[in-house]
């Protein structure tokens, strides 16, 4: 059931690799001591209470965010050095907790944007209409219906990206990032406001995708951890608390507390 | 399933508008549109040319397109990366003293003189973007505006090379090959050609990955750096595009003004191309053009006093932000999609 690969071969490649990631910000300490592997093809969780520190693991995974001290590698390289463009460059795609489309664009227009990294022709190709700009765009094209009936926004291709229902703009988000063909899909809080019929789609949808990638997935509802992940890691106030297998995690006894704790504040 | 693909690939290579006016840049009108456009404005600018007698209003137009030109550089910074460039004048002034340089110190050609302008701008706009460009929004515009302070000081200080306050005048041959640019019908020809094929390059750069990357770098930088977007290095190559559409406007302006003096850095200018771009509306190419003519042949028909016109074009400004940010134009559309409406009812 779980997407996670049942890999034939003996030592199956590492995705990422994260080894005692600290991050401070002045006085406060966002990550202390994090570290983690996540397998080529695994889907991965990342749970914890609000302010733990999961979107900054993210942004420092990403290369968007310079970790205070630690070792990262995503797809066998050292990401610790890298511009956040760079490393999406490589096959890495995200997924934001908070504005998560091209707000003023067209679905479309957030699709052409997603597919960036794959054009080659510049502003004088495109006068000439070169071979190359004639590739590039045949190819966005067929990608962009792709990702448009994946996502099932075919009906929504021209509107504008902002007016959009907030689940709709969630699958869009997904959509941008599918553009590249990422390796790596790291998705913060995809399902957040999400009702459950669409949040039923949206674990669809991740399923139908999941093949030939690597998910990292933050989430709050243990619906989607529970069904998507075949393992996850816990987080409470930056420190690494257990990574297992969803059911085991959400019986841990300093799961239990820290979302009690969580939810008395 | 098979129809609706098909027809949204028929479809796909320039996407429908549906009723939502959004204000964002739009891959831009379908090919067949930008030429019948094309032929409507070079019919205009000959009908105009050769039509108009009153040589001041033919050497107004010509500096209306001049300034146009200045307005297309500051819009490319605010319709396309979203900052508000308020030093932009300092390529507006490299233009203008480029040609004041050349022909009166140097005694170039105006050709030669305007070439030399437009490849210091490019270089002066790498190493300035290099500096200013890691700043965003309020500190991005509040440091180059103190940038062509700057430059304002240092015309009016280097006295061998600028003038001094009093400037460079006297110019002789002011013209473009055989092209005499003091006759004012030759000098609205020169202009509006040249805004024309700058409106036609930027259709293409707005059009090109390069026009997309712009587009997602205003919209979410953060979103765009995910997907591979170098947003430094799209801010400053928009930076470095804008600047020579700047110095050819100011140099532009020379033939017009007859004088080049430090007041070519004043952040006044950039104020009138902001005002410019405000007006015609900063998510449509030509609407800097728009907000060119607007701007300049008006006050000229109301004969404002300069300061009465900068009262009733301070109120239009606050007006058009308040009830149609996107400039004249998306009140030109809301109106149409309006008006259809009622047609149908
Ligand atoms: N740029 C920043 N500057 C200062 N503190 C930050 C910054 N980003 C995150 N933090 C702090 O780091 C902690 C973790 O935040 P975050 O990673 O967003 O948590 P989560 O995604 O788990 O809700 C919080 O205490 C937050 O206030
Ligand atoms: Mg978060």
């Amino acid at each position: 059931m779980h997407s996670r690969a049942l890999s034939v071969s003996p030592a199956p490649a590492v995705a990422v690799r994260a080894t005692d990631i600290v991050k401070r910000y002045g006085g406060v300490t966002a990550l202390n001591g994090v570290s983690l592997t996540v397998t080529e093809g695994e889907v991965f969780g990342i749970i914890g209470p609000n302010g733990a520190g999961k979107s900054t693991l993210f942004d420092i995974l990403c290369g968007i965010t310079k970790p205070t001290s630690g070792a990262i590698e995503v797809l066998g390289r050292d990401v610790g050095h890298m511009a956040p463009h760079a490393v999406a460059r490589t096959g890495v795609a995200r997924t934001f907790q908070r504005t998560a489309v091209f707000a003023d664009a067209t679905v479309f227009e957030n699709l052409r944007y997603g597919r960036h990294a794959s054009f080659r022709h510049g502003v004088l190709g495109r006068i000439v209409g070169s071979s190359s700009c004639r590739a590039d765009e045949q190819a966005f094209q067929e990608r962009a219906r792709e990702v448009l009936a994946l996502t099932g926004l075919d009906g929504d291709r021209d509107r504008r990206a902002g007016v959009l229902a907030y689940g709709v703009q969630r699958r869009l988000a997904v959509g941008v990032a599918l553009m590249a063909d990422p390796k790596i899909l790291f998705l913060d809080e995809p399902a957040a406001g999400m009702n459950g019929r669409e949040t039923a789609d949206f674990i669809a949808l991740i399923r139908a995708v999941a093949p030939g990638r690597t998910i990292l997935i933050v989430e709050h509802d243990m619906a989607v951890i529970r069904e998507l992940c075949g393992r996850a890691l816990v987080v409470v106030d930056g420190r690494p608390v257990v990574i297992d297998e969803p059911q085991h995690v959400l019986r841990h006894p300093e799961v239990i507390t820290a979302y009690l704790g969580a939810d008395d504040e | 399933m098979q129809p609706s693909s098909t027809s949204a690939a028929v479809l796909a290579a320039e996407p429908a508008r549906d009723g939502v006016p959004a204000p964002a840049m739009r891959p831009g009108p379908t090919s067949l549109s930008i030429w019948l456009l094309l032929g409507a404005a070079i019919a205009a600018i000959a009908a105009f040319g050769f039509a108009v007698s009153d040589p001041f209003i033919v050497t107004l137009a010509g500096y209306t397109c001049a300034f146009a030109l200045f307005a297309l550089s500051i819009n490319i910074m605010l319709g396309g990366i979203g900052e508000v460039p308020l030093g932009q004048c300092v390529f507006f002034g490299i233009g203008a003293y480029g040609v004041g340089i050349g022909m009166v110190k140097l005694g170039l050609p105006f050709e030669l003189s305007v070439a030399a302008a437009l490849v210091i701008s490019v270089a002066a706009a790498a190493a300035l973007g290099a500096l200013t460009l890691r700043l965003t929004g309020a500190y991005f515009s509040i440091v180059s505006w103190g940038l062509s302070g700057v430059a304002m000081v240092a015309a009016t200080n280097l006295e061998s090379l600028t003038g001094g306050p009093l400037g460079l005048f006297g110019f002789s041959a002011l013209s473009v090959g055989p092209v005499l640019l003091t006759d004012p019908q030759s000098y609205f020809f020169v202009t509006a050609s040249l805004l024309v094929a700058a409106v036609l390059f930027l259709v293409a750069v707005r059009r090109s990955p390069f026009g997309a990357a712009m587009e997602s770098v205003r919209q979410n930088r953060h979103l765009a750096q995910s997907v591979g977007v170098d947003v430094t290095r799209v801010r400053l190559k928009a930076f470095m595009l804008s600047a020579p559409l700047a110095a050819l406007g100011g140099a532009l302006c020379v033939p017009y003004t007859q004088i080049v003096t430090p007041e070519v850095f004043s952040v006044a200018n950039t104020v009138d191309g902001l005002l410019m771009v405000l007006l015609g509306g900063s998510q449509l190419i030509v609407g800097p053009v728009i907000g060119a003519v607007i701007f300049s042949i008006i006050p000229h028909f109301l004969e404002l006093d300069p300061n009465v016109r900068i009262l009733i074009f301070s109120s239009a400004i606050i007006a058009i932000m308040m009830f149609a940010p996107g400039g004249l134009h998306q009140l030109a559309v809301a109106l149409r999609q309006r008006l259809r409406r009622d047609g149908h009812a």
